[in-house]
């Protein structure tokens, strides 16, 4: 069977497992919920949601040995630098520890787990079938777009998200699959959960007015977007100054969340009840009181994610999101009593859009998620606006988005057809030339001008005879002078002008490394060296070579 | 179609650890199974072409340009010829004298050429190299005058004021013509090293026996070929 189409029907397959895992989620964070309900009137339970973090904690870090976080820079991680390939554990880690984390009332989203857990399905059926990396990112992007799509009933966000955040690459070949898994993990959704859209609203009439008042709205949630990923950040840092064992700090900051839970119960777990009110533009609490649960909620979030708990950020934006726009309609509505704007839903709605799309820095996937989840296509011109403006604003202050922050400062932010990835992808091994000469430090000069009279190469290595040691380098450029004066050649030795002082590369060291070296030194070629073996020579021009061979292989397909 | 790993990386000219990636990642229409690849040949060939590579299998060699032979000077003496008592009192007129004598040069257009070439790059510069030796030669090589390779050693009636580095009278020319600028270098390169060395200076200025020259420059081709 021709490959693409195999790997559109594995895609398929790899679409309904990660639908099935979204459901099975979503069904224990609804039975998590149903039976925790009846006790949220005790005081004490503020505890709750420490214990659901700890456990959560100790799970992921004692149960499957796997680091918290949210799992979505892990899979972009390996995509990048091991053609997506994951364990299969991860396929149901994040789950439980999500769903105890969310269950238990922590502010965090089921989303991030259900694309890790989407992902290591899709990782683990290309090993299955033995299919290549391409292939292997393919259903690694089959299974995140499926989950996705399942959880939220949203088949072109799951398509988009994974392009944009995941893969990075806009190529027919990935298109094609995903597409197909998208569609497999909504119908999944669909057939099991019935066929819901998440928030339903009335119809919105939106005019001239709304459209303007939408690129306030971005500049709001923009600045909404960099206060919580500064909170996300700095409530980890902060965390990790206390001297305390992991689940520990997890129960504090879960416990942290309960309190804040006792008064503002609206922060609690993934909040979508919230939300529905919102953009059904049933939500009481007046200008004050919204504000203040914007800061909660980023509050909650922070110390559920910071400080050990295990979910994803997407639902938080959400609820963030939605308090924020109902904020500026109150806003506005308080400054102009008269203005005809259209309904606070509305707001709530691009609110969530300006979010999402602020956060990860990922316009599309902000407005085809909000599209879908609200089935609201008469909003998409301020949705748009607001979207692509949020992005361009958190871009200007953050350059780095929330998933691929850490990415960029370990310098393994790698997308594809980027310089770094190709740099990445080439090894030393592959461009060292060995077609050097050796000489031994012993050398007469005048031996030593027959030696380059028989070679084609500017750099001689002075190597140890005897143990094989490297010794030193030889550059042409340098011994220039002597080699026309006849008088030196029987009284110099090598080992009196060879360069001992030299900078050497290591086989295993990264190839982007290494050019920074040459660029900063002035270098343009240097020695390969590994355990005092002379191996042999990179240099720039080989490299251009390899470079553009390897460029066009990437890119050309 | 199936190759051993290492055969096939060298059918595309690259290192093995690259292809070995290029087929893990997918980038590359073959297959690894075991040690060797798998791979359709029109694909890979269409593959390669569209991606700036060449491919080609072991049995199609490719065509190699047949290293051009480098002459010894004793296959070049031997073209050329050794010829003794050449007249004239100037430059040009010795000049004149040796191509005439000179045998192998085909059609009189081409004695002319060679002629005027020569004498061209003597009025640039002398060729006289010193110790009573001057080597005139053309300063392109004479591609298309249909002369071959060739050196020609040409002793003189009477010694010549050729203008040379060390103001010396010539006595013995060597006429070098090459087809091409390398092969003029590498003819010119072996004669220098016989130059540099007394013993065959002193036997020029005796104006050995033909046998005793040609003897003479094998030895010396003898020692450059093992490397001297």
């Amino acid at each position: 069977m021709d490959d693409r189409l195999l790997l559109i029907a594995i895609g398929a397959l790899v679409g309904v497992c990660s639908g099935l895992a979204a459901v099975a989620l979503n069904t224990g964070l609804h039975f998590m919920a149903g039976a925790l309900s009846g006790l949220r009137t005790h005081w004490w339970l503020f505890v709750l949601p420490g214990i659901g973090a700890m456990l959560s904690s100790l799970f992921l870090e004692k149960g499957v040995r796997e680091g918290a976080g949210h799992g979505v820079p892990e899979v972009v991680y390996s995509v990048s630098r091991h053609g997506g390939l994951l364990r299969l554990r991860s396929a149901f880690s994040r789950l439980i520890s999500s769903c105890l984390t969310i269950g238990s009332g922590g502010s965090a989203g089921p989303e991030a787990p259900v694309v890790m857990s989407g992902a290591s399905i899709g990782s683990n059926v290309a090993q299955f079938f033995s299919l290549n990396e391409r292939q292997r990112i393919a259903l690694v992007g089959c299974g995140s777009a499926g989950a996705l799509a399942a959880i939220f009933n949203a088949p072109i966000a799951g398509l988009v998200f994974t392009i944009e955040i995941i893969v990075g690459e806009w190529s027919a070949r990935n298109i094609v699959p995903i597409a197909v898994a998208s569609v497999a993990g909504a119908q999944v959704s669909r057939l099991l959960q019935g066929k819901q859209i998440a928030f339903t609203h009335l119809r919105f009439e939106v005019g001239i007015t709304a459209t303007l008042a939408a690129i306030g709205l971005a500049v709001v949630t923009a600045l909404v977007s960099i206060a919580l990923t500064r909170a996300l950040r700095g409530s980890h840092h902060f965390s990790g100054k206390f001297p305390l064992p992991f689940w520990v700090r997890a129960f504090l900051g879960g416990c942290v969340v309960g309190a804040i839970g006792l008064m503002l119960p609206e922060v609690l777990g993934e909040g979508y009840h919230s939300i529905r009110q919102m953009v059904e533009g049933s939500f009481a609490p007046g200008l004050g009181l919204v504000l203040l649960l914007v800061a909660a909620k980023i509050a909650a979030t922070s110390f559920t994610l910071g400080w050990g708990g295990s979910g994803g950020i997407f639902a938080p934006c959400l609820v963030i999101g939605s308090f924020s726009g109902l904020m500026y309609h109150r806003f506005l509505e308080m400054l102009w009593p008269g203005l005809s704007l259209v309904n606070e839903g509305c707001f709530a709605l691009l609110g969530m859009a300006g979010l999402v799309s602020g956060i990860l820095q990922a316009p599309l996937t902000g407005i085809f998620l909000i599209v879908e989840i609200t089935g609201g296509y008469e909003t998409i011109l301020p949705l748009i606006l607001v979207s692509a403006l949020s992005t361009t604003i958190c871009h200007a202050w953050e350059p780095a988005s929330f998933y691929f922050r850490d990415l960029v400062e370990k310098g393994q932010y790698l997308r594809p057809r980027t310089d770094a990835k190709v740099l990445a992808d080439l090894s030393i091994a592959e461009l060292v030339e060995t077609d050097c000469k050796t000489v031994p430090r012993s050398m007469r000069l005048g031996e030593f001008i027959r030696v380059i009279q028989q070679s084609h190469r500017n750099y001689f290595p002075v190597v140890d005879p005897e143990t094989g040691q490297f010794e030193g380098m030889i550059h042409l450029d340098d011994i220039r002078p002597y080699l026309f004066d006849p008088l030196l050649y029987e009284t110099v030795f090598l080992e009196q002008i060879m360069e001992t002082d030299v900078e050497t590369v290591d086989i295993h060291d990264e190839l982007s490394g290494v050019l920074a070296r040459m660029d900063a030194k002035g270098l343009f070629s240097m020695p390969v060296v590994s355990a005092d073996r002379f191996i042999g020579m990179i240099s720039k021009a080989t490299l251009l070579d390899k470079y553009r061979n390897e460029l066009m292989v990437q890119t050309l397909h | 179609m199936e190759l051993k790993l290492n055969e096939f990386a060298r059918c595309l000219q690259m290192p093995v650890t690259t292809i070995e990636r290029w087929i893990r990642q997918g980038r590359i229409p073959a297959k690894k199974i075991g040690d060797s690849c798998v791979f359709s040949d029109t694909a890979l060939k269409k593959w390669a072409r569209t991606h700036n590579l060449s491919f080609c299998l072991p049995d199609e060699k490719q065509e190699e340009k047949p290293d051009q032979k480098m002459e010894t000077l004793s296959e070049a003496i031997d073209r050329g010829g050794i010829y003794y008592d050449i007249a004239g009192d100037t430059v040009e007129q010795v000049i004149d004298s040796a191509v005439s004598a000179m045998q192998q040069l085909g059609s009189d257009t081409a004695r002319r050429v060679l002629y005027e070439s020569l004498v061209a790059r003597e009025q640039m510069m002398s060729t006289g190299i010193g110790n009573g030796v001057a080597v005139p030669h053309p300063r392109t090589p004479l591609s298309n005058s249909g002369i071959a390779d060739q050196m020609a050693a040409c002793f003189l009636e009477k010694p010549v004021d050729f203008k040379a580095v060390d103001k010396k009278p010539v006595h013995v020319l060597f006429v070098l013509v090459a087809t091409t600028a390398r092969q003029h270098l590498h003819l010119l390169s072996r004669l220098s090293f016989c130059l540099r060395d007394n013993s065959f200076l002193a036997l020029l200025s005796q104006r050995p026996e033909p046998e005793t020259l040609r003897n003479k420059m094998a030895e010396f081709d003898q020692r450059l070929n093992n490397g001297e």
